[in-house]
C-alpha cells in the first residue's frame, strides 16, 4: 500500500510509535518551513517539519517500514532546534515528536554510532563526576545541596569549568554539590526517551529545591521533567534575582568604548521555554547590544548534532559566522555549552577576533571591572 | 496514476534534464509531496524535479508531453484547494529553486522575479525601496509568487488594493507542449493579443508553468492605523461592515472572525483577546495620516451605531501587527480545538454578508456542527471552517452537506464557490453549478488549446 492509497475508511491499525494527539495536531499548513534550517538548506518539503511529520505518519500506518532510508535520513537531519513550534498556529509539539520518531527508530543497532561514546559517558553520574575531576570547576565533593543548587552539567563541566565559577562568583547562595550526574537531554534527543527522563528525575533527586542551570538544552529538558518552576536557566534566574534597571540608572551609563555583543540564542531554552529577552536585557547592562539577524536561529551545534553530522553542522553555522563577521562583534555571548563549543570552533577557524562567551562570565567579567575602578 | 511502462526511463531522462542532484523518486519523498495544505486530499507522485531555469522546466514539460505523464507545479504546497496534489500520479515539478528577486524598479514601480520567490521576500524587496506589493496572502511567510499568481491570492488588503491579477504586468510561462512565451511585460498599457497573463493568473497551474512575473508595485502609504471593535454576535459585525462601506470610506482591512475564532486565535497568540465577545472587527486605514485619523473615527462610529460593545484604536502599529498576525493564523489556530479543519470560502457581495453568516449558523445547528467563521468581511469572503470531532463517524458526511447547502446558497446570493482558494480537486464539482454547463465546456477548449495532452495538473480546473 502507499500513502495515496490509504483514505479515513480503510486506515490501517496504527503501530503505537508516536503519541496519537501529538501527530494528529498538524494540519500542514506549511507555515513551519521558512523557520526550518534544514529546509532553508535544500529547499526540500522532506526536510521540513512539515515532511517530516507525514514520515512520521507514515511510519506510524505502516506505509514506510523502519529501514526506510529516507525516514532515517531525515529523523538524523533535523537539529531538533524546534524553530517550528513558537511559529505553529496549530500547537505541534514538534519536540516530543522527534524524541518519540528518535526512540522508536534508534534503539538499538540502528543510533548514529558517533553518539554511543557520548550517551555511554553522561549515563552514569559516577562517569560524569570523574570527567568533571580533572576541571577546576565550582562543585565541592562535600558540599550538601541547598534550596538554589547550580547544575553543572556532564560536558559542560569539563568543557568549561569557568562558567560554573563564575556563575558561583556572581551568586555565592548557589550550592554547587558535585553528586549530581547528566540532566539527560543528550539520551532523550538520542533515541532513549525513557532514560534521559529517568536522568533528568535522578538529578532532581540529587539537587532538590530550585536548579539553576547554565545551558538552554540542559534546562528545557530538565524542566520539560520536573516543571518550570524548579528549573530555570541561569539569564533568567539572575535577572529576576537583580530586578529591574530603574530607566535613569540605565541611561548613565557610560556609551564610548562600550563593547559590542552579539547573542546566540539556545533553541530549546528559546523554543522551548520561551526565554530569550533576559540575556538581551543582562547584555544591554554590559555593553552595546547587537540583534544578529540569525540570533534565533540554530547556530548547528544542536546537542550531539555537530559530533553526528559535522558537514550539515557547519554548513548551519555558516551564516551565523558570516553576521558575527560583517558586525564586527567584540563578543559573542552564549547561554547554552553546544553553542559554546560550535561557535568557538568556528570563530577559530575563520580566524575573526570576536570572542566567544558565556553570559555568566560576561556578567562576572563586568563586575570585576566594575570593582577595579 | 501513469502506467508503469510509460515511466520506465523517467528518473534517468530527468537527471539529465535538471541534473541527478535535484530529482527525487525515493518513496519517503514521494511520501512528502503526496500533500499540500488541504485536509483528505492525496496522491502519490512517481518522481519530484526541482528545475532551475525556464529551459529545464520547458524540458521536463517535453519529455512529459512526448510520454504522457502528468505534471502538477508547486511552490511551497499552501494549497487550500488541493490544487498541488498529484493524485494522478506523474511528476511533481517544484518551482522554490528558482527564487530570484531579479529587479526591484522604484523608477518603474515594477519588479520582476522568479516564481520560487516567497510573497514574504518580494514585499521587503519593494518596501526596502519605498514601495508596497499590496496582495498579503495569509500564508505570505510560506507561500510563493508563482503559486500566488497561479492561484490568484487574495489577502487583507484586497478591498481596497485588490488581488494579485491586479498587480500581474507580464508573465513568461512554459506551455505545456514546451514552448516558452511571454505575455505582457513592463507597460501598464499593452492590448497587443488576447490578456494570456490574466488567464494565467488564477489557472491554477492547469494551462501553463509560469517561470517569471513581472509584477506592479505602488509608493509605500506613509502610515497606517488599525482598530478593534467587538460585537454580540457575528451577524452585528457584518452590519458593521456594510455600514462602514456606505460611510465613504474605503479601508485597507475589514477583517473579522466569530467567538470560535477568537477563541483558537488567542489560545495562540496570547495577546489578550476578549473571548466572551461574539465576534470581533478588525479595521484599518492606510495613507496620509489625517485621513487615517478620520477614517478611524468614521470606522469607529460606524461599529459602535451597530451594537458594538466595545471599539478602541490600537495605539502602535506594533500592537495591531499583533493582531494582523494573530488573525492570519486563524486557521491553523482552530485546529487547537480539534485536528480535522474543513476549510470553505464561499464569497459574496459585500451587502449579503449578514445573510450570509445567518445561514452558515443555521446549518451549522442544523447538521449538528461546530463551524468556526472568520474572512476578509470587506469583500464579502467568508471562512466558515468545520472543526471536527475525529471520533465523529459521519462528520466529514454531515460537513460535506452542510458546505454543499452553503455553496449553493453563496450562489443564489450571487456570490462565488471559492473567492480566492481555488477550484482544485475539492470543488470541481460544484463550478458547473456556478458557471452553468456552456461556460464549462468554454473552459475545456481553452484548457485543450493550451494542454492537448492532458498532461498538466490533470482532473482539476478544466477538466
Amino acid at each position: 500500500m502507499t500513502a495515496a492509497d490509504v483514505t479515513p475508511e480503510n486506515a490501517p491499525e496504527s503501530r503505537g510509535v508516536f503519541t496519537p494527539e501529538l501527530l494528529g495536531r498538524c494540519i500542514s499548513c506549511g507555515f513551519c518551513l521558512p523557520a526550518c534550517p534544514t529546509y532553508e538548506l535544500t529547499g526540500v518539503e522532506t526536510s521540513s517539519p512539515r515532511g517530516r511529520i507525514n514520515l512520521m505518519r507514515a511510519l506510524e500506518m505502516g506505509v514506510l517500514p523502519d529501514d526506510d532510508p529516507t525516514v532515517n535520513e531525515e529523523a538524523s537531519f533535523c537539529l531538533g532546534c524546534r524553530a517550528c513550534e513558537p511559529v505553529c498556529p496549530a500547537g505541534v509539539q514538534y519536540g516530543e515528536l522527534l524524541e518519540e520518531w528518535r526512540d522508536h527508530l534508534w534503539n538499538g543497532r540502528r543510533r548514529p554510532w558517533k553518539v554511543r561514546p557520548l550517551l555511554w559517558a553522561a549515563d552514569s553520574p559516577r562517569r560524569v563526576r570523574a570527567m568533571g575531576l580533572v576541571r577546576r570547576h565550582a562543585g565541592r565533593a562535600s558540599e550538601a545541596p541547598g534550596p538554589v543548587n547550580l547544575m553543572l552539567g556532564c560536558f559542560e563541566r569539563v568543557l568549561y569549568p569557568r562558567v560554573s565559577r563564575d556563575a558561583r562568583k556572581l551568586a555565592a547562595e548557589l550550592a554547587v554539590p558535585t553528586a549530581q550526574g547528566c540532566c539527560g537531554a543528550l539520551h532523550a534527543h538520542n533515541g532513549e526517551l525513557e532514560r534521559g527522563n529517568q536522568l533528568a528525575r535522578e538529578l532532581g533527586e540529587a539537587l532538590p529545591g530550585t536548579i539553576v542551570t547554565t545551558s538552554g538544552g540542559c534546562g528545557a529538558h530538565l524542566a520539560g521533567v520536573l516543571g518550570t518552576e524548579r528549573v530555570k536557566e541561569f539569564s533568567q534566574w539572575w535577572l529576576a534575582r537583580e530586578g529591574s534597571v530603574p530607566e535613569a540608572t540605565a541611561a548613565e551609563r557610560r556609551v564610548d568604548g562600550r563593547l559590542r555583543i552579539g547573542l546566540q540564542d539556545s533553541c530549546h531554552l528559546r523554543n522551548g521555554l520561551g526565554i530569550w529577552r533576559e540575556p538581551r536585557e543582562l547584555i544591554a547592562r554590559v555593553g552595546e547590544y547587537v540583534e544578529l539577524p540569525s540570533a534565533a536561529a540554530c547556530c548547528g551545534a544542536a546537542g550531539s548534532y555537530a559530533v553526528v553530522r559535522p558537514k550539515d553542522s557547519a554548513r548551519v553555522l555558516d551564516r551565523h559566522l558570516d553576521e558575527i563577521a560583517d558586525a564586527d562583534l567584540d563578543v559573542i555571548a552564549v547561554v547554552n555549552a553546544g553553542c559554546y563549543r560550535q561557535l568557538q570552533q568556528g570563530v577559530k577557524r575563520r580566524k575573526l577576533r570576536t570572542r566567544v562567551i558565556h553570559i555568566a562570565e560576561l556578567l562576572a567579567g563586568e563586575r570585576d571591572r566594575a570593582a577595579a575602578i | 496514476m501513469a502506467a508503469t511502462a510509460t515511466l520506465t526511463g523517467l528518473r534517468a531522462r530527468l537527471d539529465e534534464i535538471v541534473g541527478r542532484g535535484h530529482v527525487r523518486t525515493d518513496e519517503g519523498a514521494l511520501v512528502t509531496f503526496s500533500t499540500d495544505a488541504t485536509p483528505l486530499e492525496r496522491g502519490r507522485p512517481d518522481a519530484v524535479v526541482f528545475p532551475a531555469s525556464t529551459e529545464e522546466v520547458a524540458g521536463v514539460l517535453r519529455f512529459a508531453n512526448e510520454r504522457g505523464v502528468p505534471v502538477v507545479p508547486r511552490g511551497s504546497g499552501t494549497n487550500l484547494s488541493a490544487g498541488t496534489v498529484p493524485h494522478r500520479g506523474g511528476i511533481v515539478l517544484v518551482l522554490t529553486r528558482m527564487n530570484r528577486v531579479k529587479e526591484v524598479s522604484d523608477a518603474e514601480l515594477v519588479a520582476v522575479c522568479e516564481p520560487g520567490v516567497r510573497t514574504i521576500e518580494l514585499a521587503q524587496a519593494a518596501a526596502a525601496k519605498g514601495l508596497l506589493f499590496p496582495p498579503d496572502p495569509g500564508s505570505q511567510t510560506t507561500a510563493t509568487v508563482g503559486g500566488n499568481v497561479a492561484e490568484c491570492a487574495g489577502g487583507l488588503r484586497a478591498l481596497k488594493y485588490g488581488v494579485t491579477r491586479d498587480y500581474v504586468l507580464g508573465v513568461q510561462a512554459v506551455l505545456p507542449t514546451g514552448e516558452i512565451i511571454r505575455s505582457g511585460g513592463r507597460l501598464v498599457k499593452d492590448v497587443a493579443g488576447y490578456d494570456l497573463r490574466r488567464l494565467l493568473c488564477g489557472s491554477e497551474g492547469t494551462l501553463a508553468v509560469i517561470t517569471e512575473v513581472t509584477l506592479r508595485l505602488v509608493p509605500a502609504p506613509e502610515a497606517s492605523g488599525y482598530g478593534m471593535a467587538y460585537f454580540p454576535d457575528l451577524a452585528a459585525a457584518a452590519r458593521a461592515v456594510s455600514r462602514v462601506l456606505a460611510s465613504g470610506v474605503l479601508p485597507v482591512t475589514l477583517e473579522f472572525l466569530d467567538q470560535v475564532c477568537i477563541g483558537a486565535v488567542e489560545d495562540y497568540a496570547q495577546i489578550g483577546l476578549d473571548t466572551s465577545a461574539g465576534a470581533l472587527l478588525i479595521f484599518g486605514q492606510d495613507g496620509n495620516p489625517v485621513v487615517i485619523e478620520r477614517d478611524l473615527e468614521r470606522m469607529a462610529q460606524a461599529c459602535t451605531s451597530e451594537g458594538a460593545t466595545s471599539v478602541r484604536i490600537a495605539e502602535s502599529p506594533e500592537a495591531a501587527s499583533e493582531v494582523l498576525h494573530a488573525r492570519r493564523a486563524a486557521l491553523p489556530a482552530l485546529s487547537r480545538l480539534e485536528p480535522l479543519t474543513l476549510l470553505e470560502d464561499a464569497t459574496v457581495p459585500r451587502s449579503r454578508i449578514a445573510e450570509m453568516v445567518d445561514f452558515i449558523q443555521e446549518v451549522a445547528q442544523r447538521h449538528q456542527l461546530k463551524i468556526g467563521t472568520f474572512g476578509h468581511a470587506g469583500d464579502g469572503n467568508l471562512h466558515p471552517t468545520a472543526v471536527l470531532d475525529a471520533a465523529d463517524p459521519d462528520a466529514v458526511q454531515r460537513a460535506r452537506a452542510a458546505f454543499d447547502e452553503i455553496f449553493a446558497r453563496a450562489i443564489e446570493l450571487d456570490g462565488t464557490i471559492t473567492g480566492e482558494h481555488g477550484i482544485g480537486i475539492a470543488k470541481l464539482r460544484y463550478l458547473e453549478r456556478q458557471l452553468g454547463a456552456d461556460h464549462v465546456a468554454l473552459l475545456r477548449r481553452i484548457k485543450a488549446a493550451f494542454d492537448p495532452n492532458g498532461i498538466l495538473n490533470p482532473g482539476k480546473l478544466g477538466s
